[in-house]
């Protein structure tokens, strides 16, 4: 298997070697087909539960470039840097050291190689989210709105490479990753492979079917999910629901069940945006499962300023600990 | 010590974008595929609509606007066949009473409308699409022959157009301000540009 590992590790390389050569040719003029939005927001987190308020300011670049010859476009390269600052964030994410820390995080920087024949996929190099589930279609980056990936999937995020394409009637990504979540490495044999398959994802009705077998943080897992979409007018009915099992001390695996069911409203403007979700998760070996509200909203006063919040509480008593009760709220400005 | 010189330089190079509504073809390689069946690749030309476009959009077409989420930096795709250009792809979207409307026009070279196909609509009538009478009024048009389908309060369409939509009037409508504003939009923004396409 490290053998194997180490191929694959070669091949990302490779790639990415293959796709900065192939797209050469456009550096000469690299503000050309390129987007840039100067990304600030400020969020404020009360904990009741933890009896904590926080605070995670965050002011970064989001960068889009395609990448063309003569002959027509090559592929496209997302690139997102942020300066992160916590204030008294307890817990606080593997990416910081301490609850008043801050960090450069990077969230999705990838390169996506488009220009292959009509049959050949497109190579995906990078870092970007793994193609599981909702998230994989919604992007929920710097945002309360979240399909908890992390959670689920012990990262939302990894480098590695994929193969994705969308073809006449079911679009496709699959994907390699080295566990390694924001560091481009594998760590104690970490790896992460992923995939799903799905319907067009501007139809009205998505339904898609993932999979992932991974080792991250020396705990591995392995998932199958379905996920779907539907929309309705100015109303959007959403739901993931996915089995699989762990093993966190390399002894025995436990089964986990997870569904998450979301139904949101939108302005016709599309300025206003309501949205309520219920999750359920079940673990073997815990002795209850544990159900969980959000309801969140979001005010986007014009293209640069967006106000969102969001309330999280759980509804079951835990085996141990209080019950989640948890209140955000969040001012974004993007120029 | 890097990432903060890196940063630096970005921000002082850049031409930055008004929203992250990066109004584009979901997949372009496959969609501008269907539209036309010949071309090889494609060639993105990205372009920035500010409030002067949107001015500019509001002089030409009283009682129009532009969205919030069609500012900024948008891409008109060239279909290529080899070194040859094909025609025009470009995605615009229009407000309506289901959300927003998101539709792929297909242009040609002397920016006449060649082809169209709904890549987000929520509205039950959407299958006015089906209607060739409907979709035949749009195609081979220019600009200034569209514009002679809207009534004088600037929104409607008139008779002409709505007698080919069967019971879809408001859709109808939607529409032709789409075609119009993406014309017009065409040719401020990428007009210059495209001609070295059509010499």
């Amino acid at each position: 298997m490290d053998k194997y590992r180490g191929f694959a590790k070669a091949i990302v390389r490779l790639c990415a070697t293959i796709i900065i050569l192939i797209s050469a040719p456009s550096y000469g003029d690299f503000s050309d087909n390129l987007r840039v939005s100067l990304d600030g927001s400020a969020r404020l987190n009360n904990n009741s539960a933890a009896n904590n308020t926080s605070r995670i300011y965050a002011l970064g670049i989001d960068t889009h470039k395609v990448f063309s010859s003569t002959n027509g476009d090559i592929g496209y390269m997302v690139g997102q840097l942020y300066l992160t600052k916590l204030s008294n964030q307890t817990p606080y994410s593997f990416l910081f050291n301490s609850p008043d820390d801050k960090q450069f995080v990077v969230r999705e920087a990838h390169l996506n190689y488009t220009a292959g024949p009509k049959w050949f996929p497109n190579i995906r190099v990078g870092h970007f989210t793994l193609p599981f589930g909702l998230e994989a279609s919604i992007d929920t980056n710097g945002r309360l709105l979240d399909y908890y990936h992390g959670k689920n999937l012990g990262t939302k995020l990894d480098w590695g490479l994929g193969f994705n394409k969308v073809l006449s009637h079911v679009e496709y990504e699959f994907s390699y990753t080295m566990g390694g979540k924001n560091e481009p490495k594998t760590i104690d044999s970490s790896y992460v492979f992923s995939g799903r398959i799905g319907s067009l994802n501007h139809y009205d009705f998505i339904i898609g079917v993932s999979f992932l077998d991974a080792k991250i943080d020396n705990i591995q897992r392995k998932r199958f999910a379905i996920d779907w979409q539907y929309y309705w007018q100015t109303w959007g009915f959403l739901g993931e629901i996915a089995i699989g099992k762990d093993d966190k001390f390399q002894k025995k695996w436990l089964e986990e069940k997870y569904s998450l069911l979301e139904l949101n409203k939108t302005s016709i403007s599309e300025h206003l945006k309501f949205y309520g979700q219920y999750i359920f998760t079940d673990r073997e070996g815990e002795g209850t499962n544990q159900q969980v509200i959000n309801i969140g909203v979001s005010y986007q006063i014009d293209a640069e300023l967006e106000l969102s919040l969001s309330s999280r509480k759980q509804l079951n008593t835990p085996g141990t600990g209080k019950k989640q009760d948890l209140t955000r709220f969040q001012l974004r400005y993007r120029y | 010590m890097k990432i903060p010189l890196i940063l630096t330089l970005l921000l002082f190079s850049i031409e930055y974008s008004y929203a992250d509504a990066y109004c584009s073809l979901r997949d372009p390689v496959a969609q501008i595929q269907q539209l036309y069946p010949q071309k090889t690749n494609q060639l993105s030309i990205v372009k920035t609509v500010d409030s002067s476009t949107r001015n500019l959009v509001k002089l030409a077409l009283p009682s129009n606007d532009l969205h919030f989420s069609e500012l900024g930096r948008h891409t008109l795709y060239v279909a290529m066949k080899n070194t040859e250009a094909l025609g025009y792809v470009h995605v615009r979207s229009e407000q309506s009473k289901w959300g927003l409307v998101e539709i792929i026009w297909a242009l040609d070279k002397d920016l006449k409308i060649q082809d169209f196909t709904f890549q987000r609509c929520r509205s039950p009538k959407k299958k006015i699409l089906d209607n060739k009478d409907f979709k035949n009024v749009f195609i081979g048009k220019s600009y200034e022959e569209l514009k002679t389908l809207l009534n004088s309060d600037g929104i409607t369409a008139n008779n002409i157009l709505l007698d080919k939509a069967r019971g879809a009037p408001e859709l109808a409508s939607v529409v032709l301000r789409c075609a119009l504003k993406t014309l017009l939009i065409t040719d401020i923004l990428w007009g210059e540009e495209l001609k070295k396409f059509n010499p």
